[in-house]
């Protein structure tokens, strides 16, 4: 094994890692980030209190990553758990501070201290989605193995197998929206927002709906491989999932909403 | 994935001991370093913002921001309130009265859920009778502390 290939190796594999770390911040985050009561606390928190916060969620974080964490490897050492909570915690306060800005929470005219508090808190969540991210986004490799060995998909049909794809979608879209979508969050922040900002909102969709796509397919990847949909790359997944979605969205809201 | 990491021969420190992680590659010392700054960028900022937070109740302004805008018959007041003190104002009651000879002929009333330092809020009052007509007074009633 030539020296370069290596080095690329481990770039790729740190780049996996986050992708996966992310990932699992936004499944477990998202729900909170539409949480108006988050913001508040955030708005009003004074800095002891921020500063007793980040100390928690590192406490809380060191412990999940003793047992989880979001790499391949397992922590025994307590410095590995260390630096990992805190790669968990820039992972998660960049992937919240980036929906927090899309979501318009935090703009150029918030002051200072309510921008950190409701950073802060919002992170919190995301971190922990972090250290989850390997329950929620991978099986270990022995159990994909024996699925797919137990699974030889090859007499399923190409339409049927699009068809479970898509209902997976959908469960997959009520299971984490539905406690979004009644609340009055959704029409609070869509009364703000304009249409340029809409666009951005897609796109920031589509790419993390892309990471998420690409962080399980290194999770299942020979589970894969027996799939037979129409959407088995993950550029047609993605836009298939976010028509899925909206289509879910909208279904939600017309049934959730008064 | 799992190979790339394998693959590498794993230097132990202390060979006593069974080691199922590698030691850290270069990328992962990259990544942590950056992932350090972050988090000590916020905690600086905490410390900062907390090193020249003053220690002043709220100090709630209230102005009124252009000129009244006339619209089917209605009358529309922009108004903007800022707080210029230390700590946050909950529920902040703003109330506009308009007085044409001595009398209030008009009155409204809004409440704004927070107001922390230096933030700025803006909206507007709407009257059906001309408030140039009259004497208009914006002013904020009530706070609470957060």
């Amino acid at each position: 094994m030539g020296t370069s290939r290596e080095r690329r190796n481990q770039w790729a594999g740190e780049l996996n890692d986050l992708i996966r770390g992310a990932s699992g911040g936004f499944l477990f985050g998202i729900p909170l980030l539409y949480t108006m009561e988050v913001w508040w606390v955030g708005s009003s928190a004074n800095p002891p209190r921020l500063l007793l916060a980040l100390l928690l969620t590192f406490a809380i974080v060191f412990m999940l990553n003793r047992t989880a964490g979001f790499r391949r490897t397992r922590d025994i050492y307590a410095i590995d758990a260390a630096m990992d909570t805190v790669e968990a915690m820039a992972v998660g306060a960049v992937c919240a501070g980036f929906v927090l800005v899309l979501l318009q929470e935090i703009n150029l005219q918030t002051p200072l201290n309510e921008a950190l508090g409701k950073l802060i808190y919002e992170s919190i969540p995301f971190t922990l989605g972090v250290a989850l991210a390997n329950q929620f986004l991978s099986g270990s490799p022995q159990e994909n193995q024996q699925e797919s060995s137990a699974n030889p998909g090859s007499d399923q049909g190409t339409l049927h197998a699009t068809f479970s794809d898509i209902g997976g979608t959908l469960i997959g879209a009520m299971i984490i929206a539905f406690n979004i979508s009644p609340t009055d969050e959704i029409p609070m922040l869509a009364s703000a927002v304009t249409a340029p900002w809409l666009l951005l909102i897609m796109a920031a969709s589509l790419h993390i709906s892309y990471a998420i796509v690409f962080a399980a397919g290194f999770a299942n990847q020979q589970k894969r491989q027996q799939q037979q949909g129409i959407f088995q790359r993950p550029l047609s997944e993605t836009i298939m999932s976010y028509l899925v979605s909206l289509l879910a969205a909208m279904v939600m809201l017309v049934f959730l909403t008064s | 994935m799992i190979q790339a990491q394998n693959d590498s021969p794993t230097p132990t420190n202390s060979p006593t001991e069974t080691v199922k992680r590698p030691s850290r590659s270069a990328a992962e010392w990259v990544t942590f370093g950056i992932a350090s700054l972050i988090l000590a960028a916020i905690a600086g900022l905490v410390v900062y913002g907390w090193a020249t937070k003053r220690d002043l109740p709220p100090v709630l302004t209230i102005h009124q921001t252009e000129t009244v805008r006339e619209t089917n018959g209605q009358f529309y007041v922009p108004f903007e309130i800022s707080n210029a003190g230390g700590e946050t104002a909950k529920s902040v009651q703003i109330i506009a009265e308009l007085r044409v000879n001595g009398t209030v002929k008009e009155s409204g009333d809004l409440e704004i859920d927070f107001l922390s330092e230096n933030e700025r809020q803006a909206g507007a009052f709407v009257f059906d009778q001309d408030p140039r007509q009259g004497e208009l007074r914006l002013r904020v009633s009530s706070y609470k502390a957060p």
